[in-house]
């Protein structure tokens, strides 16, 4: 695909402020990282060996105890089986010959973990019960690099898939709302006239509806019934649909500017339609006033979504999210400083990832070329 | 008024029904609301001048209901009575204790009303003006808590002496002549009467009150100023607590009473019977505290089991909006006490070792009460198609892992509710146990309903396809975590908890309508006599019709809103037991009715008994003593029976050692006498 020359100069813009770039590079890792998060923070381990059989439960069904010789139905407990393992290397039982065919059989068997073997919402007690543990290096629990929540759960984890529905939720609001505001909005500035008029006043209504406590009264009477991703998908679309107005307005200034100009007469004069004349001529000229915004509003977005879990009005439990250990952080202040640290320092590195990113864009796409980034 | 009680936390949120302790005990205070400060002359009952005041209204009122207000003479009273006193009980509280000193304490809310009825006054200050502080005719004996052919043991209060006729069943009340409100009126019976009028009134707003004095009694008897009686329907082993927990309400201040009561006396400060009233206005800091100050010359502060409580002279509750907040202005002495309920706090944000409690300048207090027990359990909505089949209920009984809740998140703390009706004495069934985690008997049970194979996320499906999954409502977002735990365990019996958090008002909304299919919640009971079984199992409260004409269950039946059968339980022979129970005049058979029906509603498993934390814990600052034997028995607060008293040289001692780094025998004092094996 041939870009624009003037698109491939943004772009090179954007590269040489290394801030940004770095921001940008840094945040797509994150997240190609996280979409494979099972491989890398669960408690399935990624491969067993197993009396000669390979096992790999990441992605699959859940095996039950029984398949390694446990007595029980529900999933195993690998992080016992690789202790198992471990100690049955060591000691082989039975005797003579068989205790040394035995003993080979059973080194076979082995298991990889992922980096991180935990998985967001299992409990483990610390010193006999469910309370924080302080992160492995200040004297915790090996293994737990940021210590665990109130009720036992790894904080690393919980932080590391609450960043992933995070962003997603934070892009898939960004897309939407920017679909639904562009849409609206070049509509208004294009036909303009009675159209603009009404649905402008019908835009002033709606976005005087204060926000927040809609989306409070409306998410605590969606029934539980739906799943936990559906009920994430309701969250997301009741926060658009309160959110989609403000990109109307600039997207309504932008198209009566860009209509009054020649190229959109000539085009009109040569037949195009009005579909045409919007996608092909409008809204390539517009866009890079969009842009900008974008991160700006992936970034209150994480804020938002953030701000809702902590109030307790947001992601159904037990998903992980920032917002919910923040507010368990808030709580036991005193007694696990870590958990908010953890939460805290996430929050703000994300944001700030975002910002970075969002100033670089703004200065790649700002037309006059000459002002300096400061 | 028990009952009745019930209907009130029925009616309310889900808040009230956890938070304010809304039982027995309550009524009786309920009943006592009055209200306002002295204000406004005039009429008394008997005087009744002008048309528009309260004791006028009042007259006009016994009027129109001859069957309900009789006014006869001391020479009407039976001679044959047999009076009692209550004397010979003992003491409640300490002689050691010593008046004087303000006690700093703290509410999460300022009040929105200083009434005590009506809208908006059910808040948790009340118990500082109404529900710990008040006197009735008689109060139960918090310590003696036995039962004996006529109910509870009773200590007088404003009445001096009282007297059951079972067979008109009636009681006689006299009232103690020197009982006075706190301007200095005499109580008399024109004030006992006047509650039922006051209370029946539609003016106050509060249909609760209105039902309760106009069904609960048969009518009122006035002999004299300081004898009147009480009558009955029906001669239930309670009739006592019926009649001697009411209070009397001031005619003389409700001078003013009509359609506007609740606007015009939304801050009045009401005349007290009790020893703490609002002095003065400065006492009233809008949206920030509310200063209480012990009444001067209180008639009743020489009585006997008076004497040695309400001890500190002012009591001053400020307005903190976060715990976390009030727990800090604790550790600073800012607020004198503070509950130490949750494991959280006691053993990791207040430890032994924490230096204010190691140098001995904080105590901490763990007090055993014995006292019946909110029903926090998973309540099984058996209208739902899956809960409907008694195996699926079996299934989710050994699949709850409460124990692992009582070890590991209450830290052993807790112990397990037994039974439906646990903390009521010989009333609690002795030998009943709730069901164990245990996953074999859980799949056995699942199995029987047809779920035989785990899926691939080890949960369990059925032929058609069908996935195990219930789904668990609560409205306590504070027992969030603890939910999670018994999720986690469960998918290990293949059910699927789904884990439902709604505000308070919602979820108990759902809950009404019966839309939910398990439940997390408890009912919260007061310090009764017995448990109550039909609003929570009777039929009547299960279905629009449960039955069909030959005894079948009906199957167009649908269930029944606004009730507090959450379990949609519907069986007859449980129905006649309960009927029988309520019928009953004699303790023995409802004791026996009462263990037969936890066996019928463990039979029925739909009910998972969670936990009970038999105990309060509190800080206290070294200056605040409390009596040798720490609380009353059926105490539920560690302030509110008032046992309390402060000693200003300790306070000053403890203040200046925290200063100079002087230390003091650390005291973590456990009270155990009231402890359950």
């Amino acid at each position: 695909m041939a870009l624009n020359p003037l698109t491939l100069r943004k772009l090179r813009r954007f590269r040489s402020i290394r801030s940004g770039y770095w921001s940008f590079l840094a945040l797509m890792a994150l997240i190609a990282l996280t979409l494979g998060g099972e491989l890398l923070v669960n408690n399935r381990p990624l491969v067993i060996r197993y009396e000669g059989q390979w096992f790999f439960p990441t992605y699959g069904a859940n095996l039950p105890g029984t398949t390694f010789g446990y007595d029980y139905g529900y999933e195993t407990d690998y992080r016992a089986l690789r202790a198992r393992f471990a100690a049955e290397r060591e000691h082989g039982s039975g005797s003579g010959a068989t205790r040394r065919e035995a003993r080979a059989a059973r080194a076979d068997n082995w298991l990889l973990m992922p980096p991180v073997p935990f998985n967001p919402n299992e409990n483990a007690a610390y010193e006999g019960v469910f309370k924080p543990a302080p992160p492995s290096w200040l004297g915790g629990p090996p293994g737990h690099w940021l210590g665990t929540d109130t009720t036992g759960r790894d904080i690393f984890a919980r932080l590391f898939y609450g960043f992933r529905t995070t962003i997603l939720f934070a892009l898939a609001f960004t897309a939407l709302t920017y679909l639904i505001g562009i849409a609206v909005g070049c509509l208004m500035g294009y036909y303009g006239g009675v159209f603009d008029l009404i649905v402008q006043r019908a835009i002033e209504i709606w976005s005087n509806i204060p926000f927040l406590y809609i989306v409070i009264i409306l998410f605590s009477v969606i029934p539980a019934t739906f799943s936990i991703p559906m009920r994430i998908a309701m969250l997301l679309l009741i926060m658009v649909l309160f959110s989609w107005t403000s990109m109307t307005y600039y997207m309504r200034t932008a198209t009566y500017r860009e209509k009054a100009r020649d190229y959109v007469a000539a085009a009109v004069v040569l037949g195009a339609s009005p579909a045409r004349v919007i996608f092909y001529h409008i809204l390539p000229n517009t866009i890079s006033t969009l842009v900008t915004f974008m991160p700006f509003t992936i970034a209150s977005a994480i804020t938002a979504v953030t701000a809702l879990d902590f109030l307790g009005f947001g992601l159904p439990p037990p998903s992980p999210s920032i917002g919910e250990l923040l507010k368990q952080g808030t709580q036991s202040l005193t007694t696990a400083p870590w958990i908010v640290g953890s939460a805290f320092g996430a929050l703000v590195s994300i944001l700030v990832l975002v910002t970075f990113i969002g100033e670089a864009v703004r200065e790649a796409f700002d037309p006059k070329k000459f002002t300096t980034y400061q | 008024m028990n009952r009745t009680s019930q209907t009130l936390a029925l009616a309310a949120s889900s808040l009230l029904l956890l938070l304010c302790g809304c039982g027995q005990k309550d009524d009786a205070a309920q009943t006592r609301a009055d209200n306002g400060s002295a204000t406004a002359g005039a009429a008394n009952a008997a005087g009744g001048a002008g048309g528009l005041s309260g004791a006028a209204q009042a007259q006009a009122f016994y009027a129109e209901h001859p069957e309900f207000f009789h006014f006869k003479t001391v020479a009407d009273i039976p001679a044959d009575l047999r009076w009692e006193d209550g004397a010979g009980l003992p003491e409640v509280g300490s002689p050691n204790a010593k008046k004087g000193g303000t006690l700093n304490t703290w509410m999460q809310d300022f009040p929105r009303t200083l009434r005590t009825v009506g809208p908006d006054s059910n808040g948790s200050f009340r118990r500082w003006i109404l529900d710990d502080v008040t006197l009735g005719y008689a109060h139960r004996h918090p310590n003696v808590t036995e039962l004996r052919e006529d109910g509870f043991y009773y200590l007088p209060a404003l009445a001096d002496r009282w007297a059951l006729d079972r067979e008109n069943r009636t009681v006689y009340i006299h009232l103690n002549p020197a009982a006075r409100w706190n301007d200095g009126q005499p109580i008399t019976t024109d004030d006992a009467l006047f509650s039922f009028f006051f209370y029946r009134s539609p003016h106050i707003r509060a249909p609760w009150y209105n039902n309760f004095y106009g069904t609960k009694y048969a009518g009122i008897t006035r002999f004299d100023a300081h004898t009147f009686a009480l009558h009955f329907h029906e001669l239930r082993p309670d009739i006592y607590s019926l009649a001697l927990g009411l209070s009397p309400t001031p005619t003389h201040f409700y001078a003013e009473f009509g359609e506007d009561f609740t606007e015009r006396y939304q801050w009045r400060v009401a005349p007290t019977t009790g020893p703490y009233t609002i002095a003065r206005d400065s006492d009233i800091a809008k949206g920030r505290s509310i200063t209480l100050t012990r009444v001067k010359d209180w008639w009743a502060r020489d009585q006997k089991h008076f004497r040695y409580r309400f001890n500190a002279d002012r009591i001053r509750i400020s307005v903190i909006r976060d715990s976390a907040k009030a727990f800090e202005a604790f550790r600073k002495g800012d607020l004198d006490t503070y509950g130490l309920g949750l494991a959280e706090d006691w053993y990791d944000k207040l430890p032994d070792t924490a230096p204010e409690v190691a140098k001995g300048y904080i105590q901490k207090i763990k007090f055993y009460n014995d006292t019946p027990r909110p029903t926090y359990g998973l309540w099984m909505n058996q209208a739902t198609p899956l809960l409907a089949n008694r195996d699926i209920r079996l299934g989710v009984q050994h699949a709850t892992n409460w124990q692992l809740v009582i070890d590991k998140f209450s830290r052993g703390d807790w112990s397990r509710m037994q039974t439906t009706a646990d903390g009521y004495g010989d009333f609690t069934h002795p030998t009943l146990r709730a069901r164990g985690y245990d996953i074999a008997a859980a799949l056995a049970h699942f199995a029987a309903a047809g779920f035989t194979r785990r899926g691939p996320d080890g949960i369990l499906v059925n032929d058609q396809g069908q996935r195990l999954s219930i789904q668990l409502t609560t409205g306590y977002e504070h027992f969030k975590d603890m939910l999670t735990i018994l999720q986690e365990e469960a998918i290990k019996a293949g059910l699927d908890l789904r884990i439902e958090i709604l505000d308070g008002t919602a979820a108990w909304k759902k809950a009404q309508e019966k839309k939910h299919e398990i439940l997390f919640a408890a009912f919260n009971v007061g310090a009764e006599m017995f448990p109550r079984y039909w609003e929570t199992y009777h039929s009547v409260n299960a279905y629009d019709a449960p039955f069909t004409a030959d005894g079948q269950p009906n199957p167009a039946r649908k269930p029944k809103p606004q009730t507090n059968n959450l379990l949609s339980i519907a069986r007859p022979e449980i129905d006649a037991m309960i009927e029988a129970y309520d019928r009953s005049d004699d303790l023995g058979e409802m004791r026996r009715l009462a263990h037969r029906l936890e066996e019928a509603l463990y039979d029925d498993a739909s009910f998972s008994p969670g936990f009970v934390t038999p105990f309060i814990r509190s800080g206290a600052w070294r200056w605040l003593r409390i009596p040798e034997d720490g609380n009353v028995k059926i105490a539920n607060s560690f302030e509110g029976s008032h046992l309390f008293w402060i000693e200003p040289e300790l306070k000053k001692e403890t203040l200046d050692a925290r200063k100079s780094g002087k230390t003091f025998p650390p005291a973590i004092r456990v009270f155990e006498q009231y402890r359950k094996p």
